[in-house]
């Protein structure tokens, strides 16, 4: 061997180059012997599922192995990025720890003992379990939940098929609150235009940490390239508050005070679109009465926002009118009073007349309105598969036991009420749960309880890729293809005119797995349910979505993406004839030259409910928007509030490797003053805890957060073994929120007090 | 002429999301214990409410006189025709003086290849493609501007004509070919 300093050097290295493996985990991808991959195409368009914002990738094999990602530039308004999580799609798929073997449990629950089990048997144990349930209870007895998308609706479709209504998406965990204040003022779910907007108001909904690719590209280019200002009310200083032209370290859970204030403002001095009013909606009198309360210096008292600036930053917003929105925010449930806290930002908008104007809020226009407007066949509108004569359940659902959540029940369900249902057996007793691609354990609030819930039932199965903190508690666990490695049904991405897009196998499946909608196909099958399930495999229902039209599928899955006409806005004059003038059929335009006459709202009034007789029934006294005190902690306590970080998606992400690899783990964020009062100093150990529950972790010493607040980045801190990456690292946000239902939205809460000291 | 190449980083587009760290990390293969690409959030910097982050892009500054190429004692460090500085494996002997050399600390041994590493901005990859380095094309908020500086309708030539840039160390002479776009809210720690 020449001994030369170069082969000296190499020895050295090649010690640190060995990565310690994790303990062989039965039904791992390293347990297997060998993996032979094989792609399917050298570049493929699809869909990213590391996060729900779902962007559209272009995937490309190397060396037969290992897959780039990239964005498809086919999607214009996603201009061919992804963030670091689709980036690292790959990494995830060719994880070792994957789990890619049936696995049934064969110690106590989250104990952490597994035996892999073939298909067959795993869907035996589960037909077994289910119609035993079944028989002695009723179908109603099991719970079927699922992070909403792609293919949770083949899991309902089981739910529905075995006979239970219990089905539930992560709603009341994440967007329940904006999706039901939308639900209760417009009639369905509206769109923001950051990329237009002129003025832009933002209560902590941070699009530059919690990336949904095309609006933080738009917010972006709008701050950047085209001068658009930007507002932040936040108690954190995060990345968009950073990015701001101004921000306010608002105290937590105030954002409704200030923005009852802005509306106070708009009103008080007539600077809200008084035609638009007039014209489209319906409660302004009883808001604005209810509003004249709620001054500026009352919300300063409230919220440490000063009352000038908020005066000031109205009156610009209103200057930059209609090109200007108030951010109607996303996840975190800041109070109870979620439900009035968005419902005042929407109605900060709709004062301002932005609905249908570029830079404000507007509707998707998905190809079947479109093609009305247009006079002739734009978009091709795809048919939805379906199946006659499901059975119907005479049970109520488990979360039917207040009329205040009604709008819930179509829209995801309250998640949480599957605790109660099973500990309390309110309103009757729950027995089974069969989830698939969530974790309540770390989604959902009051870790304990859920434990305590997954320990309690009959039987539990889930469907993810790893085991995660939540699967760790499951009877049967069934593997799932990741998004690399399974097909799916054309999915509508319309925006401003049509788009479709698909969600294709890049790689064969790795291992024995198997994607969702054919695993809950052949659980269905094993219940003998099979009439339920008529399709033979995704190519039907592809099939079946674009009436045999191969040109059309061929088109879209070589595209990846493929969207149709022009941008249209209703109220956008310049649009309008735009439309008009390329499609010579097309709904001739009002007077004023815009399609304004058209724009209705699938609200009983049929018009913008600013104030709403519907809500009034379901939740008395809550008609009208109203700011109401609520207690977040206790007087010693400090606020505990969390938010997401751009290399992580909630607690879904921390055990892929690349991405474990840039951050493993969560610090607290404590201000200087309060750490100094704690003797606490950055990288100190803490201990962080209230009734709910205890954390340890290590504190970050930060100006970047109010002297009342601590923060931490959320989905850290699993306590089961399995995810090796993950396990043991950082603070556990859900152990530390207690079990509470907000009003209307039936939302968990995300901010509670929570005492520091010294671990 | 011989192309310029030159890279533009606006820490004012830049959310330091790792985005380009990922994909750099995709494209060239980069191991997991090394980098040749990392956005660094510092700071808060300032007095409350006026704090700002830094995003400091760490990766090979391009120097055109090169640290790590004079001090090469085989040739194998050297900056090729389109002033990329690029590394001969075949003549490297591992001496690690290109490692020491370098002001900014973005050389490293790849524990693969045990040769030295660090951003080309994928000149044997996607360059030779004829597509952009995987950062500039990955980043979400089009922060990163890459081409040839000494074409002038190049979009980075516009950009350096048009907006305030800085190096780092230019004091040292190395005159990087790394441009960053300082941040409007905090002032330059070059």
């Amino acid at each position: 061997m020449n001994l030369d300093r170069r082969t000296f050097i190499k020895g050295a290295g090649a010690g640190t180059a060995t990565c310690a493996l994790a303990s062989m985990l039965p039904g791992s991808l390293a347990a297997l012997e060998r993996t032979e991959l094989k792609g399917t195409g050298s570049e493929v368009a699809s869909i990213c599922e590391m996060c729900s914002t779902r962007c559209p990738i272009s995937a490309r094999i190397v060396n037969g192995k290992n897959v780039s990602i990239l964005g498809n530039p086919k999607a214009k308004s996603f201009g061919g990025a992804v963030c670091a999580r689709g980036g690292a799609g790959h990494s995830q798929l060719y994880d070792k720890q994957r789990i890619v073997k049936p696995l049934k449990r064969v110690g106590e629950r989250g104990e952490g003992n597994w035996q892999e089990i073939e298909w067959d048997e795993a869907y035996a144990i589960i037909a077994d379990n289910l119609t035993r349930i079944k028989n002695e209870h009723g179908p109603e007895a099991v719970a079927f939940s699922s992070k909403s998308g792609s293919l949770s609706g083949h899991l309902f479709h089981l739910a529905k098929a075995y006979g239970s209504p219990n089905t539930f998406t992560h709603a009341s965990t994440c967007p329940a609150g904006y999706v039901i204040a939308a639900k209760a003022m417009f009639g369905g779910k509206i769109k923001r235009d950051l990329g237009n907007s002129k003025y832009i108001i933002n209560f902590g909904h941070n699009l530059y940490e919690g990336i949904n690719m095309s609006e933080t590209r738009g917010m972006m280019n709008a701050q950047m390239e085209k001068g658009a200002k930007l507002v932040v009310f936040e108690p954190r200083f995060s990345i968009v508050a950073d990015k701001a032209d101004e921000w306010y370290a608002i105290k937590p859970g105030t954002d409704v005070a200030v923005a009852l204030a802005i509306c106070h403002v708009l009103i008080e001095e007539e600077l809200y679109d008084k035609a638009f009013i007039d014209r489209y909606v319906t409660g302004f009198d009883s808001f604005a009465s209810e509003v004249k309360a709620y001054t500026p210096e009352w919300a300063e008292s409230v919220s440490d926002v000063p009352a000038e600036d908020i005066r000031r930053i109205t009156r610009e917003y209103a200057a930059a009118a209609p090109h200007a929105c108030v951010d109607f925010g996303h996840r975190s449930t800041f109070t109870t009073e979620e439900f009035e806290m968005r419902r005042a930002l929407y109605a900060a908008n709709v004062l301002i007349g932005n609905i249908e104007r570029k830079g404000g809020l507007y509707f998707g226009k998905k190809a079947s309105g479109y093609n009305k407007f247009a006079g002739e066949q734009v978009a091709p509108v795809l048919a939805k598969p379906g199946v006659k004569d499901m059975p119907k359940s005479d049970a109520k659902r488990i979360d039917m036991v207040d009329e205040q959540y009604a709008m819930m029940w179509s829209s995801g369900g309250i998640y949480q009420t599957i605790l109660d249902s099973t500990l309390e057996a309110k309103p009757y007793q729950l027995r089974g749960w069969v989830m698939s691609r969530t974790n309540p354990m770390q989604t959902m609030t009051d870790r304990a309880r859920i434990v305590e819930t997954l320990k309690k039932l009959d039987f539990v199965v889930c469907c993810d890729i790893y085991i995660s903190e939540s699967a760790a508690y499951a009877d049967i666990f069934l593997p799932e293809s990741t998004y690399l490695e399974r097909d799916e049904e054309i999915a509508d991405k319309s925006g401003k005119n049509p788009a479709y897009y698909v969600r294709q196998k890049v790689v064969e499946p790795i291992g024995n797995t198997r994607p969702s909608w054919q695993i809950w196909k052949e659980v269905g099958e094993s219940m003998g349910l099979n009439k339920y399930f008529p399709w033979d495999n995704m190519d039907t229902l592809q099939l079946f979505q674009v009436g045999s039209d191969v040109a059309l599928l061929n088109k879209i899955k070589q595209d990846g993406f493929v969207s149709y006409g022009k941008p249209l806005m209703l109220r956008e004059r310049a649009m309008v004839q735009n439309f008009v003038s390329a499609y010579p059929n097309a709904t001739a335009p009002d007077g004023d030259g815009t399609y304004a006459s058209h724009l209705k709202f699938k609200t009983p009034s049929g018009k913008i409910e600013l104030s709403s007789d519907k809500v009034e029934k379901m939740a008395p006294g809550r008609g009208v928007i109203r700011y109401r005190e609520v207690t977040m902690k206790k007087a010693d306590e400090l606020f505990f509030i969390q938010g997401k970080v751009a290399v992580h998606t909630n607690a879904g992400s921390q055990n892929v490797p690349m991405l474990a690899n840039l951050m493993s783990d969560n610090a607290v964020w404590i201000h200087p003053v309060t750490a100094g009062l704690l003797n606490i100093q950055s990288g100190d150990k803490i201990r962080i805890y209230n009734d709910t529950g205890s954390e340890e972790g290590h504190a970050l010493v930060t100006p970047g957060i109010r002297p009342d607040t601590v923060f931490a980045y959320m989905g850290f801190g699993s306590k089961n073994k399995e995810l090796a990456r993950a396990t043991g690292r950082g603070v556990h946000c859900g152990n530390l929120l207690p079990h509470v239902t907000s009003p209307v939205t039936g939302m968990n809460l995300h901010t509670t007090g929570v005492k520091i000291e010294k671990a | 002429m011989t192309k310029r190449y030159v890279l533009v980083h606006d820490e004012n587009k830049c959310i330091g999301c790792q985005a380009c760290n990922v994909a750099c990390r995709s494209e060239n293969n980069v191991p997991e214990s090394v980098t040749r690409l990392q956005v660094r959030i510092e700071g808060p910097y300032g007095n409350y409410p006026h704090l700002h982050f830094k995003y400091n892009r760490v990766s090979c500054e391009q120097c055109e006189n090169a640290p790590c190429v004079k001090v090469c004692p085989t040739g194998a460090a050297y900056v090729d025709d389109n002033g990329i500085v690029s590394i001969k494996e075949d003549k490297c002997v591992g001496c690690l003086y290109c490692v020491a050399a370098c002001p900014y600390k973005v050389r490293f041994i790849n524990p693969e290849t045990r040769v030295p590493d660090k951003c080309n901005y994928c000149k044997d990859t996607r360059l030779a493609r004829g597509e952009q380095p995987a950062c500039v094309s990955v980043c979400p908020t089009q922060a990163l501007v890459f081409g040839d500086a000494n074409d002038p309708d190049s979009e980075v030539r516009k950009v350096l004509d048009t907006k305030p840039s800085y190096q780092q160390k230019v004091h040292l002479g190395t005159q990087p070919r790394l441009y960053r776009i300082p941040g409007r809210k905090g002032g330059i720690q070059a």
